[in-house]
């Protein structure tokens, strides 16, 4: 008996003094925050976890920029696109809060980088030069698109997880200077030709610097920025629009979100544009955009939407987005700036220059491009009236409407016209319902009307 | 003359096996015993002796009725005792009929036990050890399989449904394999599991979902994949002295069941077929083309706009009138076959079995099948030492079909269909999406949804397990045992270029899509324990296991998908144009070694202790919080063996208590570390931040009460057992919420409390007990929870979104798990036709803050009553169920009534209520197209789910066995059985038992486009070879 007791003691034993090894597994694909940035070999696999976060906040931004506005309309199932599109946009809105998740995502790994790369030894000057430019522009543009959809939002500069639960708004000049701040950061720090246009360089900085002056109504310093990408020469307007619906990575592609077969977002609800304007077509253009894009002064700029009588049917216009395709076809990348913005940016700020000319002729480039009528000589009045009306063919669907329409204040006119449910409120998107929730410093500080 | 007296109660026991009572004949025969003279106070002695102790009966209780006297018989079963005479004895022993006895002087007398019933000296196999049902401190039910024998059940969990108090089980859908939640004493977690523990001949095995790919909310089981009819008994342990030696994991209960053995005997051999129909209980009432046309129009003119620019035209639109229910629903049949030997001498017994089922969905192409082989055998090598196996390998293939939250769903696309199109074109072709016939989006053909795709799921799963036995002296048993229960599930999947996902979505499939997924799960565990079993006096027994255990589980697998195929011919991914997603993955092993140690005593069948603790360390968790202990004690006291107690209606009457702990590890691993996993951008490769750390977080622990009685009445004619329980679980582990501003939706953590309390009551009752015998047996349960804690208070949303409200369910503070949350809705104003909602905040708009509680999934009472009867050859057992108290989120009415919101969704019959014109007194507002204001997520859609359900009748005849001999055949029986035959409920929608969101545990009860139960009819024969 003792001998068997001996016996089921070793056994036990046996097993304890595996226990560790049992108990303890080696994590499997996995890294944890202690190891995840330390060497240099591990800068560009954080660099790109930063540029995987960042990607989803552009195609919300065309949600929101196209499907707030009178672009676009709800044609499906899914009550966040009903909402958007019949203005009944409440606070639980899940576009809403992908668009709020994507942007501090993006910060939260920018400020990781910011904060741990410097530590980091062994990276040569130029790798960390870039890709603490990537983490200061990437967070700035961030902050931007925050600052024009939900207002001052919260300033989030650190990692630090506690103090980020519990984190007022910010103000509007605060924000802007962030923004500012890091753009400046960037430009000194990025490369002039960097891996492609899937990857942010100097000129994607002067570009959002343009657009930062452009919706501060810096006229000078908004000219000022987009001459210089244009001057550069690096970037060659395309000669048919169509290759701009068609394909990925155009020549004038200054800074555009890369999607290939791996990482394309398929069936997503929320960012899988192809899915929501080609497959389930959740939404679709309006009559209004469709008559506008069908006009002659519109041109080739038609071919950014598509017919199939087939879909026909009650509220159904029959009409689709064509501007992204699936992840086999080489049109699922979604653009931040290509030259054809940088032309109406600069047109825009050398109109309210009263440069009238000068606008004229860059808003002739585009038309030219379009095969459509150029623009006869007009008053500063007409131009930017008609800019407005460009910016509309040109850049439709590209997620600029709204956030044009509120920053020129033309906001109530035109959308009052097109829905009778729009009211001031929708200038801004609501904070999302789940941050009122969970950061006990936003509770009662909604946007107004929400 | 004592052995005579003995030998002829012995030949009377045997040949009347309890027709007769015992007690009757032992009076009729005592008068004939010659007596000494009657006198004042007289010695008595005697000797108790039963069928299986015929050397006599230790520890009977011998008393005089009326008094305070008594004594027990020692260990040879003899007594003495001073009585005077004309006093009547009381003997009494837990299991045996209590028997009076008229003292008249006789000075030596024998008394034989009659045991009452077998049950409560059945042997229940609990924890690491077996113990007889009468000795039991802890909440055990059991039952046997032989009462439910005619039921055809696809899985073992939908055998339990209504049979045991404090079990809850709940078919989430009618789909065959479908999933069964099971819930024991309510729901103990939010988010880490509650599914009970299945043990099965001592192999914790895998429950739950098993495929990978969603189909809408309904999920498969890994339970379909065992075979009821090689279950001999269920054993639920629900409290914590039953379970807390199964320590970490036991926390929502334990299953424990055991497979069927072979007995030392001729071999019997037997055959089972089974054959039936199966239709849906119930069709929805809905719209038909011309019905819909006209609210349609009515809902497009109220939006200011011409139907006829819609192309809402009458006799153009109308002109085709499908019933889509009718098209994807059918009449399917179920056939079961099973043989089976069993048998064995001495040394070697066996049991072996082949079974093979096949259930037809009643949607079309909706197919299970099952073929099953068991082989259990046991075989004494030495006195001493003695093995034995089990091995069962079951492979399934269940055809699924999509349904539920998918919109190209078979039941739930035909019910959402307009019936405006035809499923087929003039030629009786498919519509697919070239047809220019084609609805579209969201409609797409239901029909071909069901028929084209090729949805087969390939399960296999091997349950083996060796045990050795060892007895080292009488005192002293080493038991081990490895186990092993793998799991192999094969996704086989393609839809073609005519179907929503292959065709119609450029974006996922395009032309075709197909997909293999292949996943292993297995769970290895092995354990050693050492007995100890000991009479330490006459009167008390103890005994004591001890063991070490290590389980392990892992998980490996992978999927491809394959676009843009050549044709319709190709269906594989080797055949595909685009290889487009694939992906391959290991989980890290997850183990739990662990420590226990249990003792029993029990002291004169009066009293019962039972002490037990277990010691587990998880790889779930940190350094700092990996042990886990779980102690419990439990004690009864059998007051019926007491000698005050003479009560002789009363068999046996013994009062419970426990307290103990249980835990609940089930969360991911590495969560207490922050980790980063790989992400993509632009073709490269890259890292990306996944969760906040936690090194603190630690098991969930549930803190158990119990109180009960066991009586049994009248020589065991009524036997009840009565729980009360109180459960509080601590340090739930739940994500908590963060501000995305974190960067990081939430944290894992331990944020909550909840408790259950709740009383069940079994009685099984023996009603008539002549040439007709009719037993009841009737178990009720009522279990309230409630969430007494969540960190920073703040509400946990759950279920679907709703329109207009944050979900609609909601985990809340003071609020019972399972609450539905949405709008207080008001009625219909009779001067507008507008839905009116109450303005709970007064800030004169409706808005998600005036949002609460509107009700609650949980049933106030469960149970389920069985009447059997048996009259000569004949037997019949009719089996209702019930749930009364629950609500039911008829989800699918705010599509199928949705006011307008759009004209894409054929209605149901209530929208022909609707407000047209002021002055309306309705309780269905307006329809204006794309309105959400009428259909914002209210109680409007919440309905009473209380049903009273007969959930079986069945009726079985063996025929003579003067005529089963001749054609060679030891027994021959036909029966015939019919499922969920009748159902009284106020439920509008078409069934109250669905559960979308199959197994939600915070999101139960929604009907969201679910298929309803089936009814099942089926005619079985059972023949034993002679």
């Amino acid at each position: 008996m003792t001998k068997c007791f001996r016996n089921s003691f070793a056994a036990c034993l046996l097993i304890l003094s595996s226990c560790s090894d049992l108990l303890e597994p080696e994590p499997i694909d996995l890294l944890t925050d202690d190891v995840v940035l330390n060497e240099a070999k591990d800068v560009p696999n954080v660099e790109i976890g930063l540029y995987a976060a960042f990607r989803p906040i552009i195609p919300s931004t065309v949600i929101a920029g196209d499907c707030t506005s009178d672009m676009l309309i709800n044609n499906g199932t899914f009550t966040q696109y009903r909402e958007l599109g019949t203005k009944q946009i409440t606070s639980a809105n899940a576009s809403v809060a992908a668009l709020w998740g994507s942007i501090y995502n993006t910060i939260y790994i920018a400020n990781f980088i910011i904060e741990r790369l410097p530590l980091v030894p062994g990276v040569t000057t130029a790798q960390r030069n870039k890709v603490m430019g990537t983490a200061h522009f990437l967070r700035g543009y961030a902050y931007f698109t925050a600052l024009y959809s939900f207002g001052g939002v919260p300033l989030v500069t650190e990692t630090a997880i506690d103090a980020n639960r519990n984190i007022p708004r910010a103000s509007k000049a605060e924000i802007l200077d962030i923004i500012l701040d890091d753009y400046t950061e960037a430009l000194d720090k990025l490369p002039t030709n960097p891996a492609g246009a899937g990857f942010a360089g100097e000129y994607a900085v002067r570009a959002a610097l343009a657009k930062y002056h452009l919706y501060l109504g810096h006229w000078a310093e908004a000219e000022s920025f987009a001459s210089q990408i244009i001057s550069s020469n690096l970037y060659q307007l395309e000669s048919s629009f169509s290759t701009i619906v068609n394909e990925d990575f155009t020549d004038e592609a200054i800074f555009e979100m890369g999607y290939t077969l791996n990482d394309d977002p398929g069936t997503s609800g929320t960012i899988g544009l192809n899915n929501l304007f080609v497959g389930r077509r959740e939404i679709i253009p309006s009559n209004q955009v469709i008559v506008a894009l069908a006009s002659i002064e519109s041109g080739e700029r038609f071919a950014s939407i598509s017919f199939n009588p087939n879909n026909l049917k009650g509220n159904d216009n029959g009409w689709s987005v064509a501007k992204y395709g699936t992840a086999s076809e080489d049109n699922n990348n979604v653009v931040v700036f290509r030259l054809g913005e940088i032309y109406l940016i600069r047109a825009e700020a050398r109109a309210r220059q009263n440069k009238v000319t000068d606008a004229r002729n860059d808003v002739n480039e585009l038309r030219a491009r379009a095969k459509a009528p150029l623009l006869p000589s007009v008053s500063q009045t007409q131009i930017l009236q008609l800019i407005e009306e460009e910016r509309r063919y040109e850049l439709a669907f590209e997620g600029h409407r709204w956030y044009d329409l509120v920053r020129t204040d033309r906001a109530q006119t035109v959308m009052s016209a097109f829905s009778p449910n729009w009211k001031d409120a929708y200038e801004l998107w609501p904070i999302p319902q789940r941050e009122l929730l969970n950061n006990p410093a936003l509770a009662g500080k909604q946007n107004p009307g929400y | 003359m004592k052995t005579l007296l003995e030998l002829l109660c012995l030949i009377f026991n045997f040949k009347h096996n309890g027709l007769l009572s015992m007690s009757r004949i032992l009076l009729f025969l005592i008068i004939f015993i010659p007596s000494t003279l009657l006198a004042q106070s007289q010695r008595l002695t005697g000797k108790v002796v039963s069928v299986s102790e015929k050397d006599g009966m230790p520890g009977v209780n011998v008393a005089v009725k009326g008094t305070t006297l008594g004594t027990i018989t020692d260990i040879g079963g003899s007594f003495s005792l001073d009585v005077q005479s004309g006093s009547i004895l009381i003997f009494s022993f837990v299991g045996y009929k209590t028997q009076e006895f008229s003292f008249t002087g006789q000075t030596n007398i024998t008394i034989v036990m009659e045991e009452i019933s077998s049950e409560l000296n059945e042997v229940v196999v609990v924890g690491y050890s077996s113990i007889a049902k009468k000795d039991i401190t802890g909440a055990v039910s059991t039952i046997s399989s032989e009462g439910l024998k005619n039921i055809s059940v696809n899985g073992l969990d939908q055998a339990l449904q209504g049979q045991v108090a404090g079990v809850q089980v709940t078919q989430s859908s009618g789909t065959p394999g479908g999933g069964v939640s099971i819930r024991i004493r309510g729901s103990t977690s939010i988010s880490a599991g509650n599914r009970p523990l299945v043990i099965i001949d001592g192999i914790p095995v895998e429950t739950g979902a098993l495929g990978a790919r969603s189909f809408g909310g309904q999920n498969d089981n890994a339970l379909a994949l065992v075979n009821p009819n090689d279950i001999e008994t269920y054993t639920v342990l629900s409290d914590a002295s039953a379970k807390a030696l199964y320590g970490s994991r036991a926390s929502n209960g334990v299953i424990v069941i055991t497979t069927k053995r072979g007995k030392n005997g001729k071999t019997k051999i037997s055959f089972d077929v089974q054959r039936g129909i199966i239709d849906p209980v119930k069709k929805l009432d809905l719209l038909d083309a011309s019905q819909l046309l006209s609210l349609q129009r009515e809902a497009v003119t109220n939006a200011g706009e011409n139907p006829d620019a819609f192309g809402l035209i009458k006799g153009v639109t109308d002109a085709v009138n499908t019933d889509w229910q009718d098209e994807v629903l059918r009449r399917a049949i179920l056939q079961q076959y099973q043989v089976s030997a069993t048998g064995g001498d001495e040394n070697t017994t066996f049991y072996i079995s082949g079974s093979f089922r096949e259930e037809e969905g009643v949607q079309i192409n909706n197919k299970f099948q099952r073929f099953g082989a068991t082989i259990n055998l046991d075989q004494r090598l030495t006195e001493k030492l003695s093995v034995a196996t089990n091995i069962s390998l079951s492979r399934s293939l269940n055809m699924r079909v999509k349904g539920d939250n998918f919109l190209d769903g078979v039941y739930s696309g035909a019910v959402k269909s307009l019936p405006y199109y035809a499923p087929y074109d003039e030629d009786g072709f498919l519509v697919g999406p070239a047809s220019p016939l084609y609805a579209g989006f969201p409609n797409f053909n239901p029909v071909a949804q069901a028929v084209l795709p090729r949805f087969n799921t390939v399960t296999v799963k091997a349950l083996a397990s060796i045990n050795a036995s060892y007895l080292i002296n009488p005192n002293f048993i080493l038991k081990a045992q490895t186990s092993l229960d793998y799991n192999s599930v094969t996704e086989d999947q393609y839809e073609s270029s005519q179907t929503a996902i292959g065709g119609f979505l450029p974006s996922v499939g395009g032309q075709g899509y197909g997909v293999f997924i292949a996943n292993t799960y297995s769970n290895v565990d092995s354990y050693l324990t050492l007995s100890y079993n000991r009479d330490l006096a006459p009167n008390q027994k103890f005994n004591a296991v001890i063991g070490t255990e290590l389980f392990q589980n892992f998980a490996i697998g992978g999927n491809v998908q394959g676009r843009i195929f050549p044709s319709d011919d190709f269906t594989y991914v080797q055949s595909a144009g685009v290889v487009d997603d694939g992906s391959s993955y290991r989980e890290p092993p997850h183990s739990i070694l662990s420590f226990f140690g249990e003792a029993r005593y029990d002291y004169d069948e009066r009293f019962l202790l039972t002490a037990s603790l277990r010691s587990d360390a998880s790889s779930n968790f940190g350094s700092n919080n990996r042990f886990g202990y779980f102690p419990s004690v439990s004690a009864a006291w059998r007051i019926s063996q007491e000698k005050f107690f003479n009560a002789s209606f009363i068999d046996d009457l013994k009062i419970r208590a426990s307290a103990g702990l249980t835990g609940n590890e089930r969360i991911g691993a590495f969560v207490f570390l922050g980790q980063w996993g790989a992400t993509t951008y632009n073709g490269s490769a890259g890292v990306t931040p996944l969760n906040v750390p936690n090194p603190d977080i630690k098991w969930e622990t549930t803190q158990e009460f119990n109180l009960g009685a066991d009586a049994g009445f009248w020589g065991g004619r009524i036997q009840s057992v009565i729980n009360i329980y109180y459960n509080k679980t601590k340090d739930l582990l739940l994500t908590r919420p963060y501000p995305l501003t974190t960067g990081f939706g939430g944290i894992a953590d331990n944020i909550g409390e909840m408790e259950n309390r709740g009383i069940e009551l079994t009685v099984n009752s023996v009603n008539i007990d002549r040439d007709v015998k009719w037993q009841t047996t009737l178990n009720l349960s009522r279990n309230e929870n409630k969430v007494l804690f969540l960190a920073d208070s703040i509400p946990l949303y759950r279920g679907y979104s709703g329109e207009g409200v944050d979900a609609t369910n909601i985990i809340k503070e003071g609020e019972p798990l399972g609450s539905f949350w949405g709008l207080n809705y008001l009625g219909v104003n009779p001067a507008t036709g507008d839905a009116m909602y109450e303005d709970r905040n007064n800030d004169g708009s409706i808005t998600n803050a005036d949002a609460m509680v509107i009700g609650n999934a949980q049933p106030r009472l469960i149970g389920g009553i069985t009447n059997r009867v048996q009259y000569r050859n004949f037997d019949l057992s009719i089996f209702f169920n019930f749930s009364v108290g629950n609500k039911v989120l008829n989800f699918s009415k705010a599509s199928l009534v949705n006011m307008g919101g759009d004209i894409q969704t054929n209605q149901s019959v209530d929208a022909l209520r609707r407000w047209q014109k002021p002055g309306d007194v309705t309780d269905i507002p307006r329809y204006e197209l794309n309105s959400t204001l009428n259909n914002l997520h209210s109680n409007r859609l919440l309905e009473d789910g209380s049903y009273l359900r007969l959930k079986n009748v069945s009726l079985g005849y063996n025929i003579p066995s003067a005529i089963s001999n001749k054609v060679n055949l030891q027994l021959l029986r036909v029966y015939a059985s019919a499922t969920n035959l009748w159902t009284f409920t106020k439920y509008t929608g078409s069934d109250p038992e669905v559960s979308t969101l199959d197994g939600s545990t915070a999101a139960q009860g929604i009907d969201f486009f679910t298929l309803p139960q089936v009814r099942t009819l089926t005619i079985g024969i059972n023949a034993v070879l002679k």
